[in-house]
C-alpha cells in the first residue's frame, strides 16, 4: 500500500472516529492532535476551517441556542459536541487535502485516476474562468449591474462554459485515441 | 443542500454510503459498456461542467443569487447514470480535493441530487417531452432541485431521533423536520424556478451547439 493509499485510510478512519465520539474533552483532545499533525502550518489550517464552518454553524448554533432558551434548556453542552465535532472534522479534511496526494492514493483505478484528473484539471480552468467572468462583469459596471446585465453575464459564461466542456471533450477523446489510451 | 461535515450521524452516513456505493458500482458498470475514447473524457468534461455550473451564480430579484445544479440538463442530455456519476465526482471532488462539503454527507449528497433528481428529472422528461418539450424541461429542472431538497430535509430533520445522548440531547443536528421541512424546501422551490429556465435554456443551447459542431 503506498504512503498516500495509507493516509486516505487514516483519514477515513479519523473520520470515523470522530463520529463515534461524543464527549467535548475528546473532541477538543482530536482537535488539538490535528494542531500537532499539521507543526507549521497549524494556524493556517484552523483559520481556514473556521472561516468555511463560520456561516453554517453560526446559524445553526444562534438558531439552536435561541430554541433552547425558548425551551428554557441548556444549550452548552450540545453547542460545545457540535462545534468541536464540526472543526476537528474539517480541520482533519483540510490537513489530508494539504499532505496527500488524492490521485496516488486511488491509482488503482486506471478509469477512475483519469477521470478524477481530468475533471479536476478542468475544474480548476472552469474556476479561474469563472472568476474572471465575474470580475469583468465587476470592472465593466460603473454601479451595481441591474438584473437583466447579471442575466446576460450569467447566460454568457453558462453558454462558455458548456461550448468549452463540448471542445475539452473532443480535444481529449483525439488525444486519447491517437495515443492508444484503449488499446494498452 | 451543502451538508458540512459533523451534522450526519454515522447511524445515516455509514448504511447510505453501503448503498452508494452499490449504485456506483452499478452506475460504473452500465457507463463502463458505453466507456471508449469518446466517453470518458465526455464524462470527465461533463462533470467539470456541472462544477462549474454549481459555481454559476443565478441572480434573484430583490439581489440575492441562487446557484444552479445543471442536474436537469445532465439528466436529459445524457442520461440518468451519467448524471449520477458525474454528480457524485462532482461532490466527491469538492469534499476532497477542495475541501467543500463533507465527506461523511457525501453519499445523502450524491443519492438525493445525483440520484434522485436525475432520474426524477428524466423521468419528468420522458413522460412530457411529447406533450410540451419546454414545460417538461422546466419541470425537469424544477424538480431536480426540489426532491433532492426536500429529501436533504427529511434526513437532516431525522438526526435529533437517530441520535441523541442520555439526557435526550443532539448528538448531531439539532432541529427536528418541523424546523428543516419549510428552512431547507421554501428557499428551493424557488431555485427550482430558475434551475428549470436554465434548463429550458441550457438544452436548446446545447441542441445547437451539438448540431453545429456535428456539421
Amino acid at each position: 500500500m503506498n504512503r498516500d493509499r495509507l493516509l486516505l485510510c487514516l483519514y477515513l478512519a479519523g473520520i470515523l472516529a470522530a463520529t463515534l465520539v461524543h464527549d467535548p474533552v475528546w473532541l477538543g483532545a482530536g482537535l488539538v492532535l490535528i494542531l500537532l499533525l499539521a507543526g507549521g502550518d497549524a494556524w493556517r489550517l484552523l483559520r481556514r476551517a473556521l472561516l468555511a464552518i463560520l456561516a453554517f454553524n453560526t446559524l445553526i448554533s444562534l438558531s439552536y441556542a435561541l430554541m433552547a432558551w425558548w425551551q428554557d434548556i441548556s444549550p452548552w453542552l450540545t453547542l460545545a459536541r457540535l462545534n468541536l465535532r464540526v472543526l476537528l472534522l474539517t480541520s482533519l479534511t483540510f490537513l489530508f487535502i494539504a499532505r496527500a496526494n488524492l490521485f496516488r492514493a486511488l491509482d488503482f483505478s486506471k478509469g477512475l485516476t483519469y477521470v478524477l484528473g481530468l475533471a479536476y484539471s478542468q475544474a480548476l480552468t472552469f474556476r479561474r474562468a469563472h472568476e474572471d467572468f465575474r470580475l469583468a462583469l465587476a470592472s465593466r459596471s460603473l454601479r451595481r449591474p441591474r438584473l437583466m446585465d447579471r442575466y446576460r453575464a450569467s447566460a454568457a459564461a453558462a453558454s462558455w462554459f458548456l461550448e468549452k466542456s463540448l471542445h475539452a471533450a473532443t480535444q481529449s477523446a483525439q488525444a486519447l485515441r491517437s495515443r492508444g489510451f484503449f488499446h494498452d | 443542500m451543502h451538508i458540512p461535515d459533523g451534522f450526519i450521524s454515522p447511524q445515516t452516513y455509514l448504511p447510505t454510503y453501503a448503498l452508494a456505493a452499490g449504485l456506483w458500482a452499478y452506475a460504473a458498470h452500465r457507463v463502463k459498456k458505453r466507456l471508449d475514447a469518446d466517453t470518458l473524457p465526455f464524462l470527465a468534461a461533463y462533470t467539470a461542467l456541472a462544477f462549474v455550473l454549481m459555481m454559476v451564480a443565478l441572480p434573484l430579484p430583490g439581489g440575492a443569487t441562487a446557484h444552479a445544479a445543471g442536474i436537469g440538463l445532465l439528466a436529459v442530455c445524457f442520461g440518468g447514470w451519467m448524471a449520477f456519476l458525474a454528480v457524485s465526482l462532482v461532490l466527491a471532488m469538492q469534499a476532497l480535493l477542495f475541501g467543500d462539503g463533507g465527506i461523511t454527507a457525501l453519499p445523502i449528497n450524491a443519492l438525493a441530487m445525483g440520484g434522485v433528481g436525475a432520474f426524477c428529472a428524466l423521468a419528468a422528461w420522458k413522460l412530457l417531452a411529447r406533450l410540451h418539450e419546454n414545460l417538461a424541461l422546466f419541470l425537469a429542472g424544477w424538480l431536480s432541485i426540489v426532491l433532492p431538497a426536500a429529501l436533504v430535509a427529511v434526513v437532516l430533520g431525522l438526526q435529533p431521533a437517530i441520535a441523541r445522548d442520555a439526557d435526550g440531547a443532539p448528538l448531531f443536528f439539532p432541529f427536528g423536520l418541523s424546523v428543516t421541512l419549510p428552512a431547507v424546501l421554501l428557499p428551493h422551490v424557488l431555485v427550482g424556478i430558475a434551475e428549470g429556465v436554465l434548463t429550458v435554456l441550457g438544452y436548446r443551447y446545447l441542441t445547437r451547439l451539438r448540431s453545429r459542431l456535428a456539421a
